[in-house]
């Protein structure tokens, strides 16, 4: 503060002492004298602006810095299905090395079966974890042990989780704040060799720099910038890169400023946080702290010498010198950097010998920009949104922990562009163009593993899994079949409707006839039937039996929240929803009738790791557990005998897997929902502009549902029989009790005391005679006591 | 001997009223018992962490920890019970009686983790002022028996 005071006094002094020698009579004096005051004036008061803007900006700045979005940790124990070949590709993709680093952490061996990791130390949300080694063996495809280095076993250990983006400020700015204390000297050392030798005796600009930038410019070796670390400062902070002889008058102005106010080793921690250096896409890398995790994938204090020349190398033109697509270029400058520190001697000559022979060592990584997974981020931010501010979001640093299996999201990823491709390619369904988005969760806790709002999942466009609300057709008869399934007085999985000509009359509507996909009905079948070969006017007919509202109450207990109109065209599907919300109702079924809301988000901390709300699994009773145990029995038969038959050609019978297909009007959508014993996925494939085309849930959705499927070990789906539930022999061709004679029979579940109590013709003959006098002594007693 | 098949029936018919009984027995398939004890060491030991932290209040880390395990162990209702417990000590009352119903759906033939559940509920319930539900509860866990 003195030196500032001390700066104006003897700024004032000055002018004050060249007016007072110039005040002598005479108008050309006069004149003079005004003119110079005016200008000293303007001056002064154009200093004080750009003073007031300096300590301002400079004071109140703090580094925008985005909230940093993790995947989920991997959960390591014995016993989990996970092979090595999968670990290996999470740890490379969390940048860790394929070669042991004594001394270090962040790199993985292999031998055989075995895989040792040396683990970097990781901030959860609940806590540090510190660095460790750790041995996994794998055996048929699954964790058969994990011990520590010592041998010992290890119940559990967190993985660190993957980054898989960020919500940025506007100018896409990301960095990882370091003190400067944190950087390596040597680092330091290369840096004010290379852009400023004076900075420690400077004050803001200087002249021997700019002499030397002019000696070496005529001497042919290439233009160097004259500009001080903390002009380069001023100019990055507060100046557009416009270069013009005004601007660079303020730089200087203003970097003489800046160093008024601040000492050197703020100035140049400040540097080393602002500076760009380098490019991810739509990203820019801004500092050291970010840089060394970008090129190399470690923390600042880890660099070694030839790694800190290859960053300070980059200061001069981050594109020019790129590592990545200019290696040659980037290798030369980095030892030019060697060379210089060498010279100035800063590094011993065989410190430079041995850093000049070191590779580039980057990290081989494929750019992400913002998020790899831009689909799954924007859903992260939406539900962010519900609790913070935008500002902050974009500013605060937040550590977001989130629900996302990149194993998972890779799988869905992958199989959607394949799967596109390959249907473009055939010309199966309709012209090029076709669309797809995939929802991914699991099916017990809510939690949203993966998510696809496109086929070019890398690009951050029309997000399709939130956004494209569709008619999702005959996805939404099971919740027509549940409504009535929860009336077991009324409706068991037997119960025949009548599949016929139906035609619904409304006022102020056009009378609504319901065909079925293959333009014939099929009389009186079975409910489990019509929902099993997605029967059009059975639904209707059922569905307008129990009342179309009572449906609606349906949908909206299984967590749809959008208002849906009581037209009866909606038990049809004729209802737009987005594959994320037919997720949502579909979870409802595939937990026993709990509804939890879909959850992308399962804890946020503070930059510095203080958590803040945790987002924990909720569970509501939204459907009584006999109806949903009912349906998904149905839903598995769908698998098994009905449209989503050929399930089989990716999923083993044994999986009992539940799903539906669904198919729009002029099959402009193709949907699959279902579940397995651990998951659920919604899979849908159309046009946005939604022409007519040739698309079926089964023909086109269901080899996407079912590869993604196969590919993540799916579990079998058995869910718990409630207790309300008893499972009978049926005769599959009359709906009748059957028993250990009749040849067909099977078994189904009914609500207690709901089944029927009628005997197929193929049940054994004693039982039939039995029942058959039965029914005739009382109608006989009825008779007699006049009922 | 009509007659006296139709006097046996109208015996047997008196007595039956209701519809025969299922006779499928055989054929059904066994309800999977949930895990007696926790097996799996990694559900286990984020169990014993949960329950050191509710010992020593930090109710947020015992639920997340619990969160954690049934990631691993999804159908397990002795987790599911443990989280309606700490749900029930958060003062969430409406989880804690919907994540011990959950607990109850997996509890398959385990009558007193069922009953156990349902004194959770009870408690949350009169936690809530609903007295008459809480005395219903509590009969439901006495039927476990």
């Amino acid at each position: 503060m003195s030196r500032i005071r001390i700066f104006w006094r003897e700024l004032r002094d000055a002018a004050l002492s060249v007016i007072h020698r110039m005040s002598r009579p005479g108008k050309f004096w006069r004149y003079l004298r005004y003119t110079l005051l005016t200008v000293a004036l303007l001056a002064a008061s154009f200093t004080l602006y750009l003073d007031f803007r300096v300590r301002s900006e400079f004071e109140g700045r703090r580094f925008a810095l985005p909230a940093r979005i993790y995947a989920r940790p991997l959960e390591l124990h014995a016993g989990l299905r996970i092979s090595q070949a999968s670990i290996v590709e999470e740890l490379r993709q969390a940048g860790y090395r394929d070669a042991p680093r004594e001394g270090e952490s962040g790199w993985f061996a292999r031998d055989g079966d075995g895989l040792e990791i040396a683990l970097r130390p990781f901030v959860f949300w609940d806590g540090p974890q510190p660095a460790k080694r750790i041995r996994v063996a794998f055996e048929n495809g699954a964790a058969a042990s994990l011990r520590d280095a010592e041998g010992r076993d290890l119940p559990l250990v967190r993985l660190e989780p993957l980054p898989i983006g960020g919500i940025y400020p506007a100018n896409n700015e990301d960095r990882v704040l370091v003190r400067l204390g944190e950087v390596p000297k040597h680092l330091v050392q290369a840096l004010l060799v290379m852009e400023d030798r004076n900075f420690y005796v400077h004050r803001g600009f200087d002249p021997r720099g700019i002499a030397r930038a002019a000696v070496n410019f005529v001497r042919g070796r290439g233009l160097q910038g004259g500009s001080t670390l903390t002009q380069q400062l001023v100019k990055n902070f507060f100046l557009t890169p416009e270069r013009t002889l005004q601007r660079k008058v303020t730089e200087l102005f203003m970097a003489v400023l800046l160093e008024l106010h601040y000492d050197k080793s703020e100035i140049l921690e400040t540097y080393l946080n602002e500076i760009y250096l380098g490019q991810d896409r739509d990203r820019a890398i801004h500092g050291v702290g970010l840089a060394s995790l970008h090129y190399f994938g470690k923390r600042v204090e880890h660099l070694t010498l030839a790694e800190s020349a290859l960053l300070v190398g980059l200061v001069r033109g981050p594109a020019v010198y790129d590592p990545y697509r200019h290696p040659q270029r980037a290798l030369e400058r980095r030892n030019r950097v060697l060379l210089e520190t060498k010279n100035q001697g800063h590094a011993s000559m065989e410190q430079y010998a041995a850093a000049r022979t070191a590779g580039l060592g980057v990290n081989p990584k494929a750019p992400v920009g913002t998020s790899p997974h831009p689909a799954f981020l924007e859903l992260v931010h939406r539900q962010l949104r519900r609790d913070y501010d935008e500002t902050d979001l974009r500013s605060e640093g937040l550590r977001v922990f989130t629900t996302l299996d990149p194993r998972v999201q890779d799988a869905a990823e992958r199989v959607l562009e394949r799967k596109l491709a390959q249907y473009e390619k055939e010309k199966r369904f309709g012209p090029p163009g076709l669309e797809g988005a995939i929802v991914v969760t699991d099916g017990q806790t809510g939690e949203v593993q993966a998510l696809v709002g496109g086929r070019d999942v890398h690009y951050r466009g029309f997000n399709r899994a939130l956004d494209a609300a569709r008619p999702v057709g005959s996805l939404l008869k099971p919740v027509v079949y549940l409504t009535a399934l929860a009336e077991p007085s009324r409706y068991t999985l037997v119960t025949p409707i009548e599949d016929a000509p139906f035609v619904w009359k409304s006022r102020g509507a056009p009378d609504w006839e319901p065909q079925n996909y293959d333009r014939t009905f099929h009389g009186a079948v079975q409910l489990r039937t019509a929902l099993a070969q997605s029967y059009n006017a059975a639904t209707a007919r059922l569905g307008t039996e129990i009342g179309i509202e009572r449906v609606l109450a349906t949908v909206k207990r299984l967590g749809i929240e959008r208002a849906l109109k009581p037209y009866a065209a909606m038990l049809l599907g004729a209802v737009e929803l987005s594959p994320f919300e037919v997720a949502q109702m579909y979870q409802t079924i595939a937990s026993a009738g709990f509804r939890a809301p879909l959850r992308a988000i399962r804890e946020v901390t503070t930059q510095d790791g203080r958590p803040l709300k945790p987002y924990s699994i909720e569970v509501e009773q939204a459907i009584a557990a006999e109806p949903t145990y009912l349906l998904t029995a149905a839903l598995q038969e769908v698998v098994r005998e009905g449209t989503a038959q050929s399930l089989k050609n990716w999923l083993p019978p044994e999986s009992a897997a539940a799903g539906k297909t669904g198919t729009t009007d002029d099959q402009r959508d193709a949907w699959f929902a279902g579940f397995t014993g651990n998951r659920l996925a919604v899979v849908w494939i159309g046009y946005d502009d939604n022409r007519a085309a040739n698309l079926s849930g089964a023909a086109a959705a269901l080899p996407l549902w079912g590869e993604i499927m196969a590919l993540l070990d799916p579990e079998p789906l058995a869910p718990p029989r409630p207790d309300g539930i008893e499972n009978v022999l049926i005769d599959p061709g009359s709906g009748l009790r059957a028993d250990g004679l009749c040849p067909d029979a099977v078994e189904l579940p009914f609500a207690r005391g709901s089944a029927p109590v009628e005997r197929a013709p193929c049940a054994s003959a004693l039982g039939a005679a039995v029942d058959g006098v039965k029914q005739q002594a009382k109608s006989w007693l009825e008779r007699l006591f006049g009922q | 001997m009509r007659y006296l098949l139709a006097v046996v029936a109208i015996l047997g018919g008196c007595a039956t009223v209701e519809p025969p009984a299922p006779v499928s027995e055989p054929a059904s398939v066994p309800i999977p018992a949930p895990p007696a004890a926790i097996e799996n060491p990694a559900v286990a030991s984020l169990m014993d962490g949960a329950r050191a932290d509710v010992a020593a209040g930090r109710l947020v880390n015992a639920a997340a920890s619990l969160e954690r395990a049934l990631r691993i162990e999804p159908r397990n209702p002795r987790l599911w019970q443990e989280l309606a417990r700490v749900r029930l000590k958060q003062g969430d009352y409406a989880q804690a009686e919907s994540v011990a119903a959950r607990s109850s759906s997996w509890a398959g033939g385990d009558n007193r983790l069922r009953a156990e559940n349902w004194r959770l509920i009870a408690q949350a319930r009169e936690a809530r002022g609903d007295a008459a539900g809480a005395r219903a509860a509590l009969e439901a866990a006495e039927r476990q028996r």
